[in-house]
């Protein structure tokens, strides 16, 4: 028998900076991609000396590589960040329910990001994307503190809106000279857009605050506990529901999530 | 069920082929450790630390790594194929590894160090004669002097010990060892006189009826700041408690060289569940006495359909405040809201 805790050696092979605070990695297994995983799921990434954490994987599984878009906040992240192509990481995974995807097909889907909160999110909407004639029209509102601290630009801004049937509304906490778009939170677009709740499936993924208000917007827009679906992170060693911390109530976030509808998440204790 | 005399133990243990662990005298009382000859104890009742660490050792490496320029090498360290033998642990610290198995076997993934290690491992049980008065595993629906998954059963009947043996790989064992005789009727009625009386031996009370579902409709009551102010988050009956099964994974390297281990962790402690942005989702002592106590009283009833508890009484014997899970679970059965 395999012992899950043991991960495997891949090499990244791109770094690429998002923000400030923010590195998106490719890495490779020795035969391409290191396993194979659902949108939504996460990876244990470690550099053995300094440390292990579970990370989203922000990649889509209808893409050749895996990508990982880090945000720099502690010890691992830190020596994470002072990576270059042709170094090592060690990875193990994939870890979690993934969204979904099936029960999605066919729905509108409606994207609701926040910060770093878009790598989870990224995985799904480019997988939706790939498979574009499986699922409805996609709206995608992001928001981020400031115009710098926008993730995947390329992507927001001219990958996903030359795609038909896909909208994409960004906005920041707080504008600069450059910034032409829309000022204020993500609950503000949101409700201007006031997307019909119809057939739509929402998934929203950010800062623990910006969830709550995004929560009670939808809810005042007509969304059922049903038709939300969030994404959570806790502190995670395992990964394999054996180790503890990462509970919510009975649930192991590891794998019983990360994903749940709000519906879900209501019957859980509020052990956020 | 076959007999063999107590001074013979000596002969059984050196016939056992493998690690023979024992109770061994530990201070004021005793703890599992390898049998290096010593005559079997007579005043062994339990002991202090479960056996639990033979099965889920409270340090294991799990790898060796080194970097080498820009690559890495990762090594796993293989768990020894070689067979153990817990003798004389008591039917709590049993039903306990029975729970273990639980989380640990079974689910999505199974944790391939500890499946090894209970594959090659008998456990061998001692039936309690009288329990302490810190004893309370009657209230779990455990029988003192019995254990319904052991491989064997024994009891002391003064000079000889009885052995009923209680898988195949027990009776298989058993078989295989030509120390024993047939046990007499009078032995055999002398068993069923001490699985008995040992029942009544049992007087620590623990209210399990219903608590589960009375738990789970009070997760903010105010009985949690009530009964957790007094903890000092020493961690003391999580590291003793024989299901607590929280680990953590730490390295140890210098100059890019070195080892991946995991080792037992505690709920009890602040720095558990905290996050590397700061946030920690159990912040204070309410949070994570709350944690220990649900995880025993309602998660484990809810993910492996039985209690997390086994009575086996070591976190009210040396918890330095006295917390008692038995007394908690009364007085929630007193205040919390039906």
């Amino acid at each position: 028998m395999t012992n899950e805790l043991i991960p495997q050696i891949a090499k990244v092979v791109a770094v690429r900076k998002e923000t400030p605070d923010v590195k998106t990695f490719t890495v490779r297994g020795e035969k391409g991609l290191p396993f194979s995983y659902m949108p939504g799921q996460c990876a244990m990434v470690s550099l053995p000396s300094v440390g292990e954490a579970m990370f989203s994987i922000t990649s889509s599984p209808t893409q050749a590589d895996m990508e990982f878009s880090i945000k720099r906040v502690g010890l691992l992240t830190e020596a994470l960040h002072k990576l270059t192509p042709g170094q090592t990481v060690a990875v193990r995974g994939p870890y979690g329910n993934g969204f979904p995807v099936e029960m999605l097909k066919g729905k509108d889907l409606l994207f609701i990001g926040g910060g770093i909160g878009l790598a989870p999110l990224r995985s799904l909407i480019n997988y939706c994307l790939d498979n574009r004639a499986d699922y409805g029209k996609v709206d995608i509102i992001y928001g981020a503190r400031s115009p710098q601290d926008l993730v995947f630009t390329d992507e927001l801004f001219e990958r996903w809106p030359k795609i038909e049937g896909v909208q994409v509304q960004t906005t920041v906490d707080v504008g600069d000279e450059t910034w032409t778009g829309p000022v204020g939170v993500v609950t503000k677009l949101l409700e201007e857009l006031n997307p019909d709740p119809q057939g739509r499936i929402a998934i929203t993924c950010g800062p623990p605050i910006m969830i709550k208000f995004v929560l009670r917007t939808l809810a005042k827009l007509g969304y059922t506990d049903d038709q939300i679906i969030t994404t959570l992170e806790k502190r995670m060693k395992c990964g394999i529901g054996k180790c503890g911390r990462c509970n919510i109530g009975g649930k192991y976030i590891c794998v019983d999530g990360p994903v749940f509808t709000l519906a879900q998440l209501r019957e859980l204790p509020d052990e956020l | 069920m076959k007999a063999i005399a107590k001074t013979a133990l000596p002969d059984l243990f050196a016939a056992l082929q493998g690690r023979v662990y024992v109770p061994v005298r530990d201070g004021k009382g005793f703890s599992f450790g390898l049998w290096e000859g010593q005559p079997w104890p007579d005043d062994y009742q339990n002991a202090i630390v479960p056996p639990k660490h033979i099965l889920f050792p409270q340090t294991e490496d799990l790898y060796t790594f080194r970097m080498e320029g820009e690559d890495m090498a990762i090594d796993p360290v293989a768990v020894p194929e070689e067979t153990s033998f817990i003798f004389g642990l008591r039917p709590c610290d049993c039903r306990a590894i029975e729970l273990l198995d639980l989380v640990f076997r079974e689910g999505p993934f199974v944790d391939a160090a500890y499946n090894k290690r209970r594959e090659n491992t008998f456990l061998m049980v001692l039936g309690c004669k009288e329990g302490v008065p810190t004893c309370f595993c009657t209230s779990f629906g455990l029988e003192p002097a019995f254990a319904p998954g052991a491989d064997w059963n024994m009891w002391d009947l003064g000079e000889v010990l009885v052995v009923e043996p209680g898988t195949d790989k027990g009776k298989e064992l058993l078989d295989s060892l030509g120390l024993f005789r047939e046990a007499t009727d009078e032995e055999k009625s002398q068993v069923e006189k001490l699985r008995e009386e040992a029942k009544g031996t049992i007087t620590l009370h623990a209210p399990t009826e219903g608590i589960t579902e009375l738990l789970q409709a009070n997760f903010d009551h105010p009985l949690w700041d009530e009964i957790s102010r007094k903890c000092l988050e020493c961690g003391a009956c999580t590291y003793l408690c024989p299901t607590c099964h929280c680990y953590d994974m730490q390295s140890s390297s210098v100059l890019g060289q070195g080892r991946r281990f995991r080792c037992w962790d505690s709920c009890m402690y602040c720095n558990y569940t905290l996050m590397a942005g700061g946030h920690n989702p159990r912040p204070s002592k309410r949070e994570r006495v709350r944690n220990r106590f649900l995880h025993k009283l309602q998660y484990f009833p809810e993910n492996q359909g039985e209690f997390g508890c086994v009575g086996c009484g070591r976190c009210l014997i040396n918890c330095p405040v006295c917390m008692d899970i038995t007394r908690f679970m009364a007085q929630a059965k007193e205040v919390m809201a039906k």
